[in-house]
C-alpha cells in the first residue's frame, strides 16, 4: 500500500517529534528546538499499557463510588453515575441521562477499549486498517480534552450550591477517581507512538 | 579494493542485546501500581466504615424508606436503613440497617429500637422533625459495651427512661390501674420529678405494677417511708367547711399523675426498683404513715339489726376516736333464731392489728385476743354519723359500763363476731327536725295564756266590787262624819264640851288620880297602828311588782326553757298570789278596817273627841293614797310582760333567720353556692378558650 514510501528510519534518520527536522542517527537532541531525538520509543507500548491500567484501575471506585453527596434539608443522598444516570431516566430527562451515559460511561470505556486495540494490533504488528487505526488514535487523543466535563460539573456544582443546611452539593471521592482516571487515559494515548502502526507495515514490506 | 569501495558495507544487523526483564520494564508501571493500591485502600476504607449490618423487626414500620431513614442515639445520626422487607411469612417487618463501627459494641441486648413519628399528647408535641424530615428510628442503650448482638426487636413506642439518664427507678403497686398511664408525671410538690412507665398486671392478676422513673437528685427525696398516692382527675370534697374542688395540672388531670411526700424522716434510703403502695388519695396515704402498708389484717363481723344505708364500704372504724381500720364487706346474712329466721345486715371489718396498740408486729391472732378481753369488759360496735351532711356513718366500737355480758361468737364462715349497741345516727335531716320539734315543744302558749292571766288578774283587783267599793264606804265614813258633826247632838257639843271640859276639867281633875287621859292616848295609838298595818299590807303590792321585776329581770337572763318554765311558773305564782284569798280579801280588809273605823267613830261619836276622828281620817286618807300608788305600778309590770312577750317573741323570731344553726346552715349553702359557681366558671373559661386545656394557660 505504502510501499512506495521511505521513512526517516529507513533512510537512516530520526525526525523530531515536536518539529519535524530531520537529523543524523546520531544525534540525540535536535538541533532546532532542543528535543530529544529517538527513532522509535523502545518503552511506548509498556507506558501506553501502564497508564490504561492505571487509567482503568481508577475507573471502577469512580464508578462504584459516590460522585456528588447531595445534602437538602429533608435527605440527604449519594448518587454515582450509573445511579445518576437512572435517577434521570426515572425522572423522564432521557436526554440528559444519555449525555451524562455517554461522556461518563461510553466514551472513557470506548477509549480504554480504543487504545487497548491500538497497542495490541502494534504488537501483533498488524497490517490491517492502518489508516483507520491512525485515524482512531487522533479521535481518541481529541476527545481527551473533553473527558474532564464530569468533573467540570462536579466542581462547579460544588462550588455554587453551598446553601448550608438548606442544600449542598459536595463532590465524592468518585470525582477524583474519575479525574485521575481520564488524566491516565490522556496520558496514555499520548505515550502512544503512533509511528509504529506504520511500522509493522514496513517490516512485513522488508521480510 | 576500490571496487570494494563502492560497495558500501553491509549492514549493521542493529539489535540490541538481550537485557533482563528487570531492565527492560519502564519505571511507569508505578503509576498503575500507585493507582491500584489508592484505589484499594479506598475501597477498602469505604468498605471499613461502612459499619455494621443489623436487622431490626418492627410490627409496623411505616414510614421506614430505604437509604432514607437514618437510625439516631440521643438525636446524633449513627447509621442509615439499606433494605426494609418482609420476615417469612409476612409476619414481621425486617429493617436491615448499617450502624457506626464505632457504635456496635454497645448493641448488647439492652438496645432498643422504635420509629420516632410526630406525637402530640398533654404533655407536649414530640417529634415534629419528623413532620419535614421523615421519620427516624430511634435507638437506646445502655453505656456498657457487652456482647454484641445484631437481631433486634423494635419496640413500638419509645421508651421513656433513657440510657444514661441519672435517677431511680421504682416499682408502684396500686389496686387499680385505670388512672395510671405510661408517661403520667410524678409530681412532688407541684413539681414533677418523674414519671410511670406502662402499667403491667402483677404476676398474680391482683394488683397493678407499674415502673416509674425518678430523675436525680430528686430521687434522693425517697425513702422507705415516702408515699405514693393518686392525683390523677380532681377531687371534690363536700363537708362542713364547704366543698374543695381539688385539681392538679391540667396533664394530670388527663393523663394521671401520682405525687409522693416524704413526711416522716429516719426512713431507709431507695434500694433500686422498690416496691411501693399506690394511695388512693393523699389522706390515706398520710394516714397511712403509722401501719405497715398491706399489713394482714383481721377480719371481724358486726350484725346490725338496723339499715346500714350511709355505710359503705371504706368506711372507717374508728376506736376511741382513732381510725382502726375500715369496712370491707357489707351483705345480708340470715339469723336462725330457734323457728324464725331474721335477717340481719352484716358489716366485715378489716381491723389493722398495727393501729391497736399492740405494736409494729402485732399478728391478728394478737388483735382478737386484744377485742376478745374488751368485749368481755364491754366492748360494743355502733354505726355513728360521720358526716353530717353527707349522711355517712362509722362503726364505732366504744366501752359500755355495766353492759351484758357477751362473748365474741364466730360466725359460720370464720368471722368473729363483734356484739353490738344501739347505734347512734343523727342525719342532718333529723337533727333539723329536731330543732325545730324543740321549737315547736316550747310552752309559748301557755307563757302567753299566763301573761294573759296575769293581766286579768289585776283588771280583777282594780275592777274588784270590795276595792271599788272603798271609796263608797270613805264617801259614808264622810257623810257620817258630816251627819256626826251636823248632829244636834255634835252642835251640842260645844255646850257640851263646854260641860264637859268642865267635867273633864273635873275628870281631868279625877283623871289626874285615875290617869284617864294617858289611857285615852293608848287607845288612840292603838287605833292609829291598826291604820299603819292597813297602809303596810296595801304597801307590799309595790314590792310585790319589783319582785316581779326582778324575776322578769332574771327571767331574761335565763336560758330559754328554764326561762319559759319559770316565767310560766312566775306568772302562775303571780296569778296565785293574786288570785289568792289573801290578796282577794284585801280590799275587805280595808273595808273591814274602815267598818271599824266607823265603829270606832261611831264609839268616838259617843265618846266625842274630834281630833282623834281627824287623825283616823288622815290615816285612812293615806292609806288610799298608798294604794294608788300601787295600782300605778300595774302598767309598769305590765310592760315588762309586754317586753317579756316581745323579747320571747324575739327569741323565737332569732331562731327563724340568725340563729347560730341557720347561720351555719346559710353559710355552708353560700359555700357550697360559691364552689358551684367556681365549677360554673371553669366550664365558661374551658367553653370560651379550648384551647386553654391543652396549652394550660
Amino acid at each position: 500500500m505504502t510501499s512506495g514510501l521511505m521513512t526517516a528510519r529507513e533512510a537512516g534518520l530520526i525526525a523530531c517529534v515536536r518539529c519535524g527536522l530531520l537529523h543524523e542517527k546520531k544525534i540525540h537532541e535536535c538541533t532546532r528546538c532542543g528535543a530529544y531525538l529517538e527513532s522509535r520509543d523502545a518503552t511506548s507500548i509498556q507506558r501506553v499499557w501502564a497508564l490504561l491500567f492505571a487509567g482503568m484501575i481508577t475507573f471502577v471506585p469512580a464508578n462504584v463510588l459516590p460522585m456528588l453527596k447531595t445534602n437538602t434539608l429533608v435527605e440527604h443522598s449519594e448518587s454515582t453515575i450509573i445511579g445518576g444516570v437512572f435517577e434521570l431516566i426515572h425522572h423522564g430527562s432521557i436526554g440528559i441521562a444519555a449525555i451524562v451515559f455517554i461522556a461518563s460511561i461510553l466514551i472513557p470505556v470506548g477509549k480504554f477499549i480504543a487504545i487497548a486495540y491500538l497497542a495490541i494490533s502494534v504488537q501483533r504488528k498488524s497490517t490491517l486498517n492502518q489508516h483507520q487505526r491512525h485515524k482512531l488514535y487522533e479521535v481518541v487523543e481529541f476527545i481527551g480534552r473533553w473527558s474532564m466535563i464530569d468533573v467540570f460539573v462536579v466542581a462547579i456544582l460544588s462550588a455554587l450550591v453551598q446553601l448550608d443546611t438548606i442544600a449542598s452539593i459536595n463532590p465524592g471521592v468518585a470525582a477524583f477517581s474519575f479525574a485521575l482516571s481520564v488524566i491516565f487515559t490522556i496520558l496514555s494515548a499520548q505515550s502512544f507512538d503512533a509511528r509504529l502502526i506504520w511500522d509493522t507495515d514496513r517490516t512485513a514490506h522488508a521480510k | 579494493m576500490p571496487n570494494d569501495h563502492d560497495q558500501s558495507p553491509a549492514d549493521f544487523d542493529l539489535r540490541q542485546a538481550a537485557r533482563p526483564i528487570w531492565q527492560r520494564i519502564s519505571l511507569v508501571w508505578l503509576v498503575p501500581a500507585l493507582a491500584l493500591i489508592i484505589s484499594l485502600s479506598v475501597a477498602y476504607q469505604n468498605y471499613a466504615s461502612q459499619g455494621v449490618l443489623i436487622e431490626i423487626s418492627f410490627d409496623n414500620a411505616s414510614g421506614v424508606a430505604a437509604d432514607e431513614t437514618v437510625i439516631k442515639y440521643r438525636d446524633v445520626t449513627i447509621g442509615r436503613v439499606e433494605k426494609v422487607e418482609f420476615a417469612a411469612g409476612l409476619s414481621d417487618v425486617l429493617v436491615h440497617a448499617r450502624i457506626d463501627q464505632k457504635m456496635a459494641p454497645y448493641l448488647d441486648d439492652d438496645a432498643e429500637f422504635w420509629v420516632v413519628r410526630p406525637d402530640v399528647s398533654v404533655r407536649g408535641i414530640t417529634g415534629l422533625d419528623t413532620v419535614l424530615g421523615g421519620v427516624y428510628i430511634e435507638g437506646n442503650w445502655d453505656t456498657e459495651a457487652d456482647e454484641a448482638q445484631y437481631q433486634f426487636v423494635g419496640v413500638e413506642n419509645p421508651p421513656i427512661t433513657r440510657a444514661g439518664q441519672r435517677g431511680s427507678v421504682i416499682t408502684l403497686r396500686a389496686r387499680d390501674g385505670s388512672a395510671l398511664s405510661a408517661g403520667a408525671p410524678i409530681l412532688h410538690k407541684g413539681i414533677q420529678v418523674g414519671y410511670l412507665e406502662t402499667p403491667e398486671l402483677s404476676f398474680n392478676g391482683r394488683d397493678v405494677l407499674v415502673s416509674a422513673f425518678v430523675e436525680a437528685p430528686y430521687d434522693r427525696r425517697i425513702t422507705s417511708t415516702t408515699r405514693f398516692w393518686d392525683t390523677s382527675g380532681f377531687s371534690i370534697k363536700f363537708g362542713a367547711s364547704g366543698v374543695a374542688l381539688d385539681v392538679d395540672s391540667m396533664a394530670s388531670l388527663i393523663e394521671g399523675g401520682i405525687a409522693f411526700d416524704t413526711v416522716v424522716s429516719g426512713g431507709s434510703p431507695l434500694v433500686e426498683g422498690q416496691l411501693f403502695d399506690l394511695f388512693d388519695d393523699e389522706d390515706t396515704a398520710r394516714s397511712s404513715l403509722f401501719a405497715k402498708p398491706n399489713q394482714e389484717v383481721l377480719n371481724v363481723s358486726v350484725l346490725f339489726e338496723q339499715s346500714v344505708s350511709g355505710l359503705s364500704v371504706g368506711s372507717e372504724v374508728r376506736f376511741q376516736g382513732i381510725r382502726i381500720g375500715q369496712v370491707s364487706e357489707l351483705s345480708a346474712f340470715v339469723v336462725a333464731d330457734r323457728d324464725d329466721q331474721q335477717v340481719r345486715l352484716r358489716a366485715n371489718l378489716e381491723i389493722e392489728p398495727g393501729r391497736l396498740g399492740l405494736g409494729p408486729d402485732a399478728s391478728t391472732e394478737d388483735a382478737l385476743g386484744f377485742l376478745e378481753d374488751f368485749v368481755l369488759r364491754g366492748l360494743r360496735a355502733r354505726m355513728i354519723t360521720g358526716n353530717i351532711l353527707s349522711g355517712s356513718l362509722q362503726v364505732e366500737f366504744l366501752q359500755i359500763e355495766d353492759a351484758p355480758t357477751a362473748v365474741v361468737r364466730q360466725t359460720d364462715d370464720g368471722y368473729p363476731v363483734i356484739p353490738t349497741t344501739k347505734s347512734e345516727i343523727a342525719d342532718v335531716a333529723a337533727t333539723a327536725e329536731g330543732v325545730l320539734d324543740r321549737i315547736n315543744s316550747l310552752p309559748v302558749e301557755e307563757l302567753m295564756s299566763g301573761a294573759i292571766d296575769m293581766m286579768d288578774s289585776f283588771e280583777r283587783l282594780a275592777n274588784d266590787d270590795s276595792l271599788r267599793a272603798a271609796p263608797a264606804s270613805l264617801n259614808a265614813l264622810l257623810d257620817e262624819a258630816r251627819g256626826l258633826i251636823a248632829n244636834e247632838d255634835v252642835q251640842a257639843v260645844p255646850a257640851n264640851l263646854r260641860s264637859a271640859l268642865s267635867d273633864l276639867n273635873k275628870v281631868i281633875a279625877s283623871a289626874d288620880e285615875a290617869q284617864i287621859v294617858s289611857k285615852l292616848a293608848e287607845t288612840l295609838q292603838t287605833a292609829n297602828t291598826a291604820v299603819a298595818n292597813i297602809e303596810e299590807a296595801t304597801r307590799n303590792l309595790p314590792q310585790i311588782t319589783a319582785q316581779i321585776e326582778a324575776v322578769i329581770a332574771k327571767t331574761n337572763a335565763l336560758e330559754l326553757d328554764k326561762l319559759v318554765q319559770e316565767a310560766t311558773a312566775t306568772l302562775a305564782s303571780i296569778d296565785k298570789l293574786i288570785g289568792s284569798d289573801a290578796t282577794a280579801d284585801l280590799p275587805a280588809s280595808v273595808s273591814a278596817a274602815l267598818d271599824e273605823t266607823r265603829l270606832f267613830l261611831a264609839e268616838v261619836r259617843q265618846g266625842g273627841a274630834i281630833e282623834n276622828v281627824n287623825a283616823a281620817l288622815a290615816s285612812a286618807s293615806a292609806a288610799a293614797k298608798a294604794f294608788e300608788t300601787s295600782v300605778q305600778g300595774l302598767p309598769a309590770l305590765s310592760n315588762r310582760a309586754t317586753s317579756l312577750v316581745s323579747q320571747t317573741e324575739a327569741v323565737v323570731a332569732s331562731f327563724g333567720e340568725r340563729s347560730r344553726f341557720s347561720a351555719e346552715t346559710l353559710g355552708t349553702l353560700r359555700d357550697i353556692q360559691a364552689a358551684a359557681d367556681a365549677v360554673t366558671n371553669l366550664a365558661r373559661t374551658i367553653q370560651r378558650n379550648p384551647s386553654s386545656l391543652l396549652t394550660g394557660r
